[in-house]
C-alpha cells in the first residue's frame, strides 16, 4: 500500500469513529491527532506516490502537503472553536461536523493525487456532498437555502464534468483504445497530440463548466459566497479553500491536453481565450461585488473568487513562467486565506460567538483596540490579500502581469485594472477592522497560544514568496514546463 | 441478432429522449414522476441491451442498479414526499410551456449539431447515442431552469443523470461504468433524501425556491 493511498484512506476511514464520538471536545482532539497523522503522510507521499489509478505526480504532492498543513493548523484552531461553540448544537451535529471535516480533507487529497479522471470525479463529488452537509449544519433558513443552492449548482457542475470526462475518454480512443489507459492523466498527457482534437474541444467545454463550478469561476460562482458565510467556519470556509485548488488543478491539466493537442495541429481549439474570459470576468465581478458586502465571510468568499480568477487567467495566457506564477499564486492564496479565516474565527470568538451571522464588519470593528495581538494579525492578513507590496501575493501577481505584458500585452490592461479595483475594495476594510474604535460591548482579551498557527502560515507565505528554497523553485519550474 | 444492435439501441435512446422531452411539457408533479419512472425503465433496457451487444457483464449490473433504485425506489420516495408534504400538485413554471418546448427543440438541435460533426471518426453507435444523451442532459437542465419548484427541479436533475448514464453505457469498453453510475446514484439519492431531511418546505414556502433570492436581497 502506497503512502498516497494511506494519506487518502486515513481521513476517509477516520470519519467513522468521529461519527460515533462521545463528546465534541474529545472528537476535536482526536480530529487534531488524525490531521497530524495525515499531514505527516502527505509529507511522505513523495517517497511512495503510488501506482495505477492513484498516482501522485509532483503537482499533486506539493498541493497535498499544502492541504495536509492547512488541515493540521485548522484542526488546532478547531479545538478553541469547539470549546466555545459546543453548547450551541447537539452532539449529533458535532459528530457529523467532525466526520465531514475528515471526509472533506480525504476527498481533497484524493482529488489531488488521482491519476484516473474517473477517480478525480468521484473525489469532487464526495467533496460536494460533504460540503453540502457542512453548510446545512446550523439548520437555519439561510443555511438551508445556501446548502440547497450549493447542492444544485455543484450537482449540475459535476454532472457536466462527468459528461466531459466521458467525451475525453472517447477522444482518447484513437490513441489509447478502449480500457483504463484512456482515463489516465499520465497516458493522456503522453498521447496528447494523438487525441481527437474536435472531440477534445467539446469535452473541454463541459470540463470547464464542471470543474469551473468547483473553482468558483464567474459565472459559475453563485454558490461560494453563501456557502462560505453559512455553516461552521473551520469546515465551510477554511477547509473549502483547499477544494478550489482541486478544481483549478484539474482545469490546468485538461488545459495542457488541449494546448498540446492544438500545438501538434490535431484539431483542438486553443484553450486560452475560454480561460482568459472566465478569469477576467471573475476579477471584475468580484472587484465590483466587494464594495457592497457587509459580512466578512461573504466578503472574503468573493475575494477567493478573485484569486481563482487570477490563477485561471495565468493558465489561460500559458507558457512556463506564467504557469509558475499561477501555481505560486494558488499556494500563497491558500495559505493566506486559511490564515485569515483562522484569524476571523478568533476575532468572532473574542466578540462573543463564532456562529454564522457574527462576522459582520460592523461587529468586528476595532479589533486592535480590544485584542491588540489578534487585531494586528487580522490587519496583516487582510492587507496581504490585496497583493500590494510587501505582501507575498505581490510576487506572484507581479510575475503574472509581467508575463502577460510580454506574451499578450492587450490583456494586461484589464488584468491590471481588475487587480487594482479588488485591491482598493479590500484595503478599505483594513481601517475599520483594525483601527476604528471598538463597539462599547467588546471586552479586551488576550490572544490564546494557538494564534501561533497564523504566524506559521504568514511565515510560510513570506518564505515561498521571497525566499523560496532552490529545490522547490526547480520542482515548480519543472512542473510549469511540462504543463505549459 | 447483430442486425438489431444499432436499431434497437437507437430506438431505446429515442424513447428516453421522448420521455425527457415530455417532462418539459408536464406541469403536474405526479405525471413528471411517472415519466421519470418510464425513462429509468427504458434506460434499464438500454443498459441490458448494451451489455449484450458489448459482452460486458458490468453493464448488466448497471441495468439492475438502475431498475431497482431509479425505476422503483426513487419514484416511491418522490411520491411519498409529494403526499407527506402536501405539495401543490401543479407546478408553477418560470416561462410558458410552449416557449420552453421550443427551447427544448433548439437544445436538441444544438446537441446534434455539436456532436455529429465532431465525432466523425468514432463508431456510429457511439455517435448517435452521444447526440441523444447530450440532448437528454440539456433537456433535464432546461427542466431545472424553467421550474420554480424544488421537487420538479430534482426530477429534472434525475433526468439529466439518466442522460449521463445513457452516454456512459454507450461508450465502447469504458471502464468503471457501473462504479460511476453508482457514484452518481449516491448523489441523486442524497438529493431526494435531502429534500426530506432539510425539510425545505418549512423554510422554502411549499418547496418554492423563490426564497433563495432573499439572500441576495439582504445584500450581505
Amino acid at each position: 500500500m502506497s503512502i498516497a493511498l494511506l494519506a487518502v484512506l486515513v481521513p476517509l476511514l477516520a470519519a467513522i469513529p468521529l461519527a460515533l464520538a462521545g463528546s465534541a471536545t474529545s472528537a476535536s482532539y482526536f480530529n487534531l491527532a488524525l490531521n497530524a497523522v495525515t499531514f505527516a503522510l502527505t509529507l511522505g507521499v513523495g517517497f511512495s506516490p503510488g501506482t495505477g489509478m492513484l498516482h501522485a505526480d509532483h503537482l499533486g504532492i506539493i498541493f497535498g502537503i499544502l492541504s495536509g498543513f492547512v488541515g493540521f493548523t485548522t484542526s488546532i484552531n478547531n479545538i478553541g472553536f469547539i470549546k466555545s461553540e459546543q453548547g450551541r448544537k447537539s452532539i449529533r451535529r458535532w459528530r457529523l461536523y467532525h466526520a465531514m471535516c475528515q471526509v472533506m480533507l480525504g476527498t481533497t487529497l484524493l482529488g489531488l493525487y488521482a491519476d484516473n479522471i474517473g477517480l478525480l470525479w468521484v473525489a469532487v463529488e464526495g467533496a460536494t456532498i460533504s460540503a453540502t452537509l457542512g453548510v446545512s449544519l446550523s439548520r437555519t433558513a439561510s443555511a438551508l437555502e445556501a446548502a440547497w443552492k450549493y447542492f444544485i449548482l455543484g450537482g449540475v457542475g459535476i454532472a457536466l464534468a462527468l459528461f466531459g470526462i466521458m467525451l475525453t475518454y472517447l477522444a482518447a480512443q484513437p490513441a489509447l483504445g478502449p480500457g483504463i489507459a484512456a482515463m489516465s492523466f499520465n497516458a493522456l498527457t503522453q498521447h496528447a497530440a494523438q487525441l481527437d482534437g474536435s472531440l477534445m474541444t467539446l469535452a473541454f467545454v463541459f470540463l470547464l463548466f464542471g470543474f469551473g463550478t468547483k473553482a468558483a469561476l464567474v459565472p459559475l460562482h453563485g454558490w461560494l459566497p453563501d456557502a462560505y458565510a453559512e455553516g461552521p467556519i473551520p469546515l465551510t470556509a477554511t477547509l473549502s479553500v483547499l477544494l478550489l485548488n482541486v478544481g483549478l488543478l484539474a482545469l490546468l491539466r485538461f488545459r495542457h491536453l488541449m494546448s498540446a493537442n492544438a500545438a501538434a495541429g490535431a484539431g483542438a481549439m486553443h484553450p486560452g481565450p475560454f480561460l482568459l474570459i472566465l478569469g477576467l470576468a471573475s476579477l471584475f465581478l468580484t472587484g465590483f461585488s466587494l464594495w457592497r458586502r457587509r459580512d466578512s465571510r461573504r466578503f472574503f468568499g468573493f475575494s477567493s473568487i478573485e484569486h481563482s480568477g487570477i490563477a485561471i487567467f495565468a493558465f489561460g495566457i500559458g507558457g512556463p513562467a506564467i504557469i509558475f506564477g499561477g501555481l505560486l499564486h494558488m499556494l500563497l492564496h491558500t495559505l493566506l486565506k486559511s490564515a485569515l479565516f483562522q484569524a476571523l474565527t478568533k476575532a468572532a470568538l473574542a466578540r462573543g460567538s463564532a456562529a454564522p451571522g457574527n462576522y459582520g464588519f460592523s461587529h468586528l470593528r476595532g479589533m486592535i483596540a480590544t485584542n491588540k495581538h489578534l487585531g494586528w494579525l487580522l490587519v496583516i492578513c487582510i492587507f496581504a490579500l490585496t497583493g500590494l507590496p510587501p505582501s507575498g501575493l505581490f510576487t506572484s501577481e507581479y510575475l503574472i502581469i509581467s508575463q502577460t505584458i510580454i506574451r499578450d500585452p492587450y490583456y494586461s490592461l484589464p488584468l491590471g485594472a481588475g487587480l487594482l479595483l479588488c485591491a482598493i475594495a479590500i484595503i478599505r476594510q483594513v481601517g475599520p477592522v483594525g483601527f476604528a474604535p471598538a463597539p462599547a460591548s467588546a471586552k479586551p482579551q488576550k490572544a490564546g497560544a494557538d494564534i501561533i498557527t497564523i504566524y506559521a502560515h504568514l511565515i510560510l507565505v513570506l518564505l515561498l514568496a521571497f525566499a523560496m528554497p532552490v529545490a522547490l523553485v526547480t520542482l515548480l519550474s519543472h512542473i510549469a514546463d511540462t504543463l505549459q | 441478432m447483430s442486425n438489431f444492435i444499432y436499431p434497437l439501441a437507437h430506438l431505446l435512446g429515442g424513447l428516453i429522449l421522448i420521455c425527457a422531452f415530455a417532462l418539459l411539457s408536464q406541469r403536474r408533479l405526479a405525471a413528471m414522476i411517472t415519466l421519470y419512472q418510464f425513462e429509468a425503465m427504458i434506460l434499464t433496457a438500454a443498459a441490458f441491451w448494451q451489455g449484450y451487444a458489448q459482452h460486458e457483464l458490468a453493464l448488466y449490473l448497471t441495468g439492475i442498479i438502475t431498475l431497482v433504485i431509479k425505476a422503483i425506489a426513487l419514484p416511491i420516495g418522490l411520491r411519498r414526499i409529494v403526499k407527506n408534504f402536501n405539495i401543490v400538485r401543479a407546478v408553477e413554471t418560470a416561462m410558458p410551456v410552449g416557449l420552453s418546448m421550443i427551447l427544448g427543440v433548439g437544445l436538441i438541435g444544438v446537441a446534434v449539431w455539436v456532436v455529429l460533426p465532431t465525432t466523425m471518426s468514432a463508431v456510429t453507435l457511439t455517435r448517435e447515442d452521444l447526440a441523444i444523451s447530450l440532448s437528454v442532459v440539456l433537456l433535464g437542465l432546461l427542466v431545472m431552469t424553467t421550474r420554480r419548484n424544488a421537487l420538479s427541479q430534482v426530477v429534472g436533475f434525475l433526468s439529466t443523470e439518466n442522460g449521463l448514464v445513457l452516454a456512459a453505457i454507450g461508450m465502447p469498453g469504458m471502464p468503471f461504468v457501473a462504479e460511476l453510475s453508482v457514484a452518481l446514484l449516491v448523489l441523486m439519492a442524497f438529493l431526494v433524501v435531502g429534500v426530506f431531511l432539510f425539510r425545505i418546505r418549512e423554510h422554502f414556502d411549499n418547496l418554492d425556491i423563490a426564497g433563495i433570492e432573499s439572500i441576495e436581497k439582504q445584500g450581505r
